[in-house]
């Protein structure tokens, strides 16, 4: 508005010339600012410099932050393994895995890198698996080129070219009683720069399960079509079972550590209000997006299919809640997993009065 | 101790030999699957609803009592001698050997880890051929007889969802259909004659609108009942098998047209 009312005096002092050179050399500037973003990708080097076998873990870890710089070929092997586990304490489930647990082993690479990936169907498996994973472009993610017959394999290789978190799940008809049954998991494109240094780094995921009987209902119970197709899970859950995260299966940090934490929700159905109770996120690298990042955000949503990076420094002795804040899942169908924090209390930020 | 080990070792040996002998093997009977109208699951511009003629089939899957036969017929069949175009390092791996089944408990269950070409050369041999897609989708149609389950599709889920176990159940162990066949689910998966057909043709001109896939949501544009998820599983198996494929899981049974 400024800009405008002071034109006049631009014009009559016979400064127009300057003043436009000016304004358009910033306009100029920052196109160039735009595009320089949204090419990102071809600023990428590409030059592979040697290969390297992915370090793959279990939930809640998260593999080494890559120390390497320069692309490589980076061999990643995931195995379908149809298993019986626990889903609670009293109830048994078959869940169809990435690895042999729920969700699937994390993986991570590098911007620029060429992934090697080859999926194995175990050969007691029932099923024909695939994976789609998120960070590929192509056909259906690596689908067209994974359907992976009991005890056979495939193979095929993609550039992981644009940095952010991305899920990974079975892409196998009929898809929803694949995703159901657990199959999903994160991979990790770290941006070329890495992603800055943190205390600890743990990996979450959240899925719903459908079960012919109640939440918590003894012995091994089947897959339930009709609560499915309803969207009426008896359970919401992160890293596949009831209470797989909390007690003494905690998350653990100090006082005065920042934790990250890596957070994907595989579904099938539900999307994710995710809060961490007595905290705040003060970085949320939104979507899983290295990109974009947000401050101070009390809950952040995690769609079905879609994961989000957060971060929080640890300020005071206590137990976090992580939850679904649609809070009867929280409640009732399991949606908590905790972060034990120790240390000493600071009562100038947080004490309780008599 | 040596002396004592060959005595158990020679009394073993007599009770495989003598169990050998027991699995006697009948000519196996057949049912009649009457004609029909077949309607494929995914329908597009080629794969409209056709017409079955009526067929006799196995009344169960082929055990590997009745494989044994044909593979002692047939050296070319042996485990140890089989060209791996035509059936890969898995073929009859639960065996003991080329002629030994081994286990006297599996005699009497489906022969799997076969290949569909290995399925094939012993239907031949048996004057008999591997049913098509439709013909064993209209006889696995058939009521269940005597069933204590919801639906036939809550049967099959069942199935699906639970491991395999450590070996496969004899035949007949699961039920019978109104057309006199047993065990159609929840045994075993079968070979089909053309078992990955109904897959389009890489060539996308001859057919624009065939040109679908059978994973993400796009495996449901084109489906007659969304909700049958044991015949999804079915196709999508189907989908992923090559005909060298020797499973752990998977058979076959054979079928003639009437005379």
């Amino acid at each position: 508005m400024l800009h405008i009312s002071k034109k006049a005096s631009y014009l009559k002092s016979g400064l127009l010339p300057v003043v436009l050179f000016i304004s358009f050399s910033l306009f100029f500037f920052s196109c160039k600012t735009n595009s320089g973003n949204e090419t990102t990708e071809s600023k990428i080097d590409t030059t592979l410099t040697g290969t390297v076998t992915a370090e793959l873990t279990v939930a809640p870890n998260v593999p080494k932050p890559l120390t390497y710089t320069s692309p490589k070929k980076v061999i990643v092997q995931l195995e379908t393994i149809e298993k019986v586990m626990p889903i609670s304490d009293s109830t048994e489930y078959t869940f169809w895995t990435f690895g042999g647990h729920v969700p699937g082993n994390f993986i991570r690479v590098r911007q620029g890198d060429l992934v090697d990936f080859t999926l194995k169907n175990a050969p007691e498996s029932k099923m024909t698996h695939s994976i789609d994973l998120h960070a590929v472009i192509g056909p259906g993610g690596g689908a067209d080129a994974t359907s992976t017959a009991p005890g056979q394999s495939t193979h095929f290789q993609f550039r992981a070219m644009h940095a952010g978190l991305y899920v990974y799940h079975c892409a196998t008809g009929p898809v929803p009683l694949h995703i159901a049954n657990g199959m999903y998991g994160l991979i990790l494109v770290e941006p070329q720069g890495g992603l800055p240094k943190v205390d600890h780094e743990y990996y979450l995921m959240q899925g719903d399960f459908y079960t012919k009987g109640k939440y918590d209902a003894p012995g091994l119970q089947d897959f339930d079509e009709t609560k499915a197709l309803a969207e009426d899970p008896d359970y919401v859950l992160f890293n596949g079972r009831v209470r797989s995260t909390t007690g003494p299966n905690a998350l653990q940090a100090k006082v005065g550590e920042t934790v990250r934490l890596f957070v994907g929700n595989g579904g099938p159905n539900l999307v994710s209000s995710f809060h961490p109770i007595g905290q705040i996120f003060t970085k949320v690298y939104v979507d899983g997006s290295t990109d974009l990042i947000n401050h101070n955000v009390q809950t952040t949503l995690i769609p079905s299919g879609g994961a989000a990076i957060v971060e929080m420094k640890m300020q005071v002795p206590e137990v976090i809640n992580l939850v679904d804040h649609s809070i009867f899942r929280a409640f009732n169908k399991g949606a908590i997993a905790q972060i034990k924090v120790t240390g000493p209390e600071n009562p100038s930020l947080y004490q309780k009065l008599k | 101790m040596k002396f004592l080990l060959s005595i158990l070792m020679a009394s073993v040996f007599f009770c495989v030999s003598k169990a050998q002998k027991k699995a006697v093997v009948i000519e196996k009977k057949m049912a009649t699957v009457p004609g029909g109208n077949y309607k494929p699951f995914f329908v597009t511009k080629n794969n409209k609803p056709i017409y079955v003629a009526a067929f006799k089939m196995d009344e169960s899957a082929v055990t590997n009592s009745e494989f044994l036969e044909f593979v002692k017929a047939n050296p070319q069949w042996h485990r140890s001698k089989v060209n791996h175009l035509f059936a890969d390092t898995n073929y009859l791996r639960h065996w003991k050997s080329d002629l030994e089944i081994g286990n006297p408990k599996i005699y009497n269950s489906p022969v799997v880890n076969v290949s569909w070409f290995a399925a094939e050369a012993y239907a031949k041999w048996k004057n008999k051929r591997l049913p098509t897609i439709a013909e064993w989708e209209l006889a696995a149609n058939g009521a269940p007889k005597n069933f204590k389950y919801k639906s036939i599709t809550d049967f099959i889920l069942d199935w699906y969802t639970k491991p395999n176990p450590p070996f496969v159940p004899n035949v007949k162990s699961t039920y019978q259909n109104q057309y006199g066949l047993y065990d159609m689910n929840g045994l075993i998966w079968e070979w089909t004659f053309n078992f990955n057909s109904f897959i389009a043709s890489k060539d996308s001109r001859d057919n624009s609108e065939a040109d679908f896939k059978n994973f993400c949501a796009g495996g449901a544009i084109n489906v007659v009942d969304k909700t049958d998820y044991a015949t999804y599983l079915r196709f999508g198996y189907r989908a992923s098998l090559k005909g060298s494929y020797c499973i752990s899981s998977l058979g076959f049974r054979c079928v003639k047209d009437l005379k």
